[in-house]
């Protein structure tokens, strides 16, 4: 039993008189663990409540807002979620204003699982748990090292095994979008597998989760392949911290790169002749 | 025989394309590997338009805009700016050599840029191996006649 879970029960109990619902993650009759929106009227399903596996909450958050507009609800969520949430919430995905963040902070054993930099909450209104501090990621570092043939082979022998069942995509909290590049035949050739090099699914979705991708693993996490696609997008998130000064989900008031117009000491960051 | 580079250039209307009119009026000498494709701005060049044509068979993809503060959108090539060192980092990240994606401002004055910056981005790929070669793997031996038949559609469409 996680020592996590009665203090966690009793963050949820103070918030719940003043909510509809707090979103949070239960264990049903067979045993699987998903999302549930507990409610005041039935306090007993609290017995069931549950901390792992992470399951995307940001997302079943997002769903029950688009119907329900107005409902004041409260989450249980970890660090890469929260982030997810204000991610989100800057572009215009989810409302803030009417949810109460429970913070859950992870322990060593998830935060080393996940490669964690960042397995603490920033924003959340209430925290159960104590904060640890980040771990290494020692698959993207290790990766990064490598020759430009070494990478290469390295994702011939990845994308190879993909089966393209969109399961990063479907279950990655920052994409909502309602036209998706990668239903689009112009970009991502359908019925053709293994994928042809370069692999246009994977290129694409990388760039699209430029200065987005909240480091929760979740696409890993759901792949059937164990394709680690986090790395691309980790390496990534460090050159956008380095040349625009963006960190995914730090600050409410940041402005994405995509939004900004570059003043002139940013431009000579991107290396770019003038 | 080596094989020619073959380079797809996008070039926006209002600065590069017209700096290509010039190079080709004042009888400048530029190599013919480049395709050149105008756009309304070099903004519109989303990642996954340099992602195809790397994918369709190109060498090398230019990306010419006008210079940071003259764009005829006003911050259109801002865009240009911030997404292509990213996608140069990806491709970096994913194996492919960033050199063969290039981005540089030309203004519609500069033929004689123009001119020098193809010489100079041409002999670049010149000196790499061919892109579809490098990115030749088991899948392509597996998938034989059928599969080279739907790379054949699929660039072609």
């Amino acid at each position: 039993m996680d020592e996590r879970i009665t203090p966690l029960r009793q963050a949820i109990e103070k918030v719940l008189p003043e909510v509809e619902g707090v979103i949070g993650l239960k264990r049903g009759p067979a045993g699987h663990i998903a999302p549930h929106l507990f409610q005041k009227e039935r306090p007993q399903e609290l017995n069931d409540l549950s901390l792992w596996p992470k399951y995307p909450v940001p997302d079943t958050m997002r769903l029950i807002q688009k119907a329900h507009p107005e409902a004041k609800l409260g989450i249980v969520c970890r660090g890469c979620e929260e982030r997810g949430l204000v991610e989100m919430f800057k572009h215009t995905q989810v409302n803030l204003k009417n949810v109460t963040l429970i913070g859950l902070e992870c322990n060593q054993d998830e935060a080393t699982f996940c490669r964690c930099a960042k397995p603490y909450t920033l924003h959340a209104d209430l925290r159960v748990g104590a904060a640890i501090e980040g771990v290494p990621d020692p698959l993207t570092d290790e990766f990064a090292a490598k020759s430009p043939e070494e990478k290469l082979a390295y994702w011939k022998d990845q994308f190879q095994r993909c089966i393209k069942c969109y399961g990063c995509r479907n279950t990655c909290p920052q994409c909502f979008c309602n036209v998706c590049a990668l239903e689009d035949e112009t970009w991502v050739p359908t019925a053709w597998l293994p994928m042809p090099m370069p692999p246009m699914y994977h290129l694409v979705r990388a760039m699209h989760m430029t200065a987005k991708c909240v480091a929760c693993r979740e696409c890993e996490e759901t792949c059937p392949a164990g394709i680690p696609m986090a790395i691309q997008y980790r390496l990534i998130a460090r050159d956008v911290k380095e040349m625009y000064g963006y960190e995914t989900g730090v600050s409410m008031e940041a402005k994405p790169p995509q939004l900004l117009v570059l003043a002139d000491g940013e431009f000579d960051k991107t290396g770019l002749p003038h | 025989m080596t094989t020619e580079p073959k380079i797809i250039g996008f070039l926006c209307n209002w600065c590069s394309y017209r700096g290509a009119d010039g190079a080709g009026m004042a009888r400048l000498k530029y190599p013919p590997n480049v395709k050149i494709i105008r756009v309304p701005c070099s903004g519109r060049i989303s990642p996954e338009l340099v992602l195809r044509a790397f994918r369709a068979g190109a060498d090398g993809v230019m990306v010419l805009g006008c210079h940071i503060g003259d764009c005829h959108y006003t911050n259109g090539n801002h865009r240009t700016a911030k997404r292509m060192p990213v996608l140069k980092k990806l491709l970096e990240y994913t194996g492919i050599d960033p050199q063969r994606l290039y981005v540089n401002w030309v203004s519609a004055a500069e033929g004689e840029k123009f001119a020098g910056v193809v010489r100079d981005f041409t002999e670049t790929i010149r000196a790499l191996p061919p892109f579809m070669e490098t990115m030749q793997g088991r899948e392509r031996e597996a998938g034989g006649k059928k599969q080279e038949a739907k790379e054949a559609a699929w660039t072609s469409a």
